[in-house]
């Protein structure tokens, strides 16, 4: 568990990403270890989410509370079991040269940073949650945090993504060259979401920003989706507990509407 | 007390144990200490409101007592999501110095509620109205803040030479810290204590957010 913890805190200080590692076009981050802790950590914002079942429900919604805490890996794994195929083919069109091994290694790290962030705001949503009665305000609160947490998980990746790049475009130069950067790196001791840079950043982000943005769009519009199907998460108080609820709409169309009846008045009253 | 004053003069003039460019590591045990001595001072004259009958000493009391709850609350919800957010930003290496960045923060906001203290009576004395008593609270609290920051900032500014990111660190913890602060201050009432109100620790009604009944203040139905 400890070592866990250790790799964790490794992945987020962004040793595991750091420039000079790269080259080795693979990443140490072994997936026995990270999906694990990325359930873990997805598990702990759902069980800060579902504390709204236990407070502002007439009965305290256990049952819900457990839904929450299952629910929320699922939302970030399946989603990434549904993209994984198709997000390799793209990048292999394009010209990326990672593995599928060394892929799937990227994306599950750049989930354990989403879900660490997210983890590490669940005292902050879990203080909220107990003292709010308002549903609206909960749904709102939840996206906006998710959200914030989702900007690092993606930074993450753009960032790790550019260093890759710049460090197979390093490799092909001379040795001089190459010594620079672990001083200029040992300097400034990145983070895992940190700009590197390099004098000749601006012709290689060029690919890594491609690359990025064929994945945000494909990740983000299927977890958007996977996540109205899942529903519910918060559990709202006037419908009973149900494990799913019946397919209908989507996501961005909910979110307008949630922040419409709280704008609006038509969600719970605030007392 | 007096072993604490010159220490607050030093913390609010930016030299001696707490020269930003020098640091000691005692000065950091001196911080909470600080906050422990000087938020109460304002708390008790925050609830000196109404101060007619002689149970209301307890709001007295109560009142000094919740103020270093809400500071050392709010910023105990804040420093999981501070921490990762330092973390990930490369600047794990600099977290002693943000904390105490953050704390000198605190005292000072502390120390400057204490100063003001004189007006909140002051304004007891003129008015008995108590949405006067509410929104004067208000802004005595808003302008503390800002000396806090203008502490704070002191101390960060030596973290913003070494590395850019300090200033993403430095603004999501001021928004974090004010968002959910409200909401701590909201939670924890009374502060003031409403005349009409029998004088307690907590309402007794269930919590509430308060940015939803701030939002039907400014649009009532």
């Amino acid at each position: 568990m400890l070592s866990w913890l250790k790799q964790l805190d490794d992945l987020l200080r962004g040793r595991k990403t750091a420039p000079e590692q790269i080259p080795s076009s693979d990443f140490p981050l072994p997936l026995g270890v990270f999906v694990p802790l990325a359930i873990l950590l997805s598990g702990t914002y759902g069980f800060f989410m579902g504390w709204y079942a236990l407070f502002a429900h007439d009965s305290p919604g256990y049952l819900q509370l457990l839904a929450c805490m299952l629910k929320l890996p699922a939302l970030f794994l399946l989603t990434l079991v549904v993209t994984l195929p198709s997000l390799y083919v793209f990048n292999a069109i394009i010209g990326c040269r990672l593995t599928f091994v060394a892929m799937l290694r990227l994306l599950v790290g750049a989930i354990v940073v989403n879900v660490a962030v997210a983890a590490s705001l669940g005292p902050i949503l879990a203080f909220f949650t107990v003292s709010t009665t308002s549903y609206p305000f909960m749904i709102v609160l939840n996206v906006v945090l998710l959200t914030i947490a989702g900007f690092f998980g993606l930074a993450f990746l753009l960032q790790t993504l550019r260093r890759l790049a710049v460090s197979r475009t390093l490799q092909s130069m001379d040795a001089p060259e190459e010594k620079k950067t672990p001083d200029d790196s040992a300097q400034h001791k990145p983070g895992a979401v940190d700009r590197v840079l390099f004098d000749n950043a601006p012709r290689v982000a060029g690919d890594a920003k491609l690359i990025f943005h064929i994945w945000i769009i494909i990740y983000g519009l299927v977890g958007a989706q996977m996540g109205w199907l899942l529903r519910p998460f918060v559990g709202s108080p006037d419908l009973p507990f149900q494990w799913f609820r019946p397919r209908q709409g989507n996501f961005f169309l909910a979110v307008v509407d949630s922040l419409a009846s709280l704008l609006g008045r038509g969600g719970s009253p605030a007392g | 007390m007096r072993a604490l004053v010159s220490p607050a003069d030093q913390l609010l003039r930016g030299v001696g144990l707490f020269d930003p460019d020098a640091l000691l590591e005692r000065s950091v045990w001196l911080l909470p200490l600080l906050i422990l001595a000087f938020s109460p001072i304002y708390g008790a004259f925050m609830g000196s409101y109404n101060f007619v009958r002689p149970d209301r000493v307890l709001q007295i009391v109560y009142s000094a007592a919740k103020m270093p709850i809400l500071l050392f609350g709010t910023a105990a919800v804040c420093l999981p999501a501070f921490f990762v957010l330092n973390t990930v930003l490369g600047l794990r290496n600099d977290l002693r110095e943000a904390l105490h960045a953050i704390l000198a923060g605190q005292a000072g906001l502390s120390i400057a509620l204490a100063s003001l203290s004189p007006f909140t009576r002051f304004i007891y004395f003129s008015s008995a109205d108590y949405r006067l008593a509410q929104l004067f609270n208000a802004s005595m609290f808003t302008l503390a803040t800002v000396a806090g920051q203008i502490l704070m900032i002191r101390y960060y500014r030596v973290l913003f030479r070494r590395n850019r990111n300090h200033r993403i660190a430095f603004c999501a913890w001021l928004i974090l810290y004010v968002f959910v602060g409200i909401q701590m201050g909201w939670v924890l009432r009374p502060f003031i204590g409403a005349p009409s109100v029998a004088v307690t620790f907590f309402r007794a009604e269930p919590f509430t957010n308060a940015y939803i009944v701030i939002f039907n203040l400014i649009f009532p139905e």
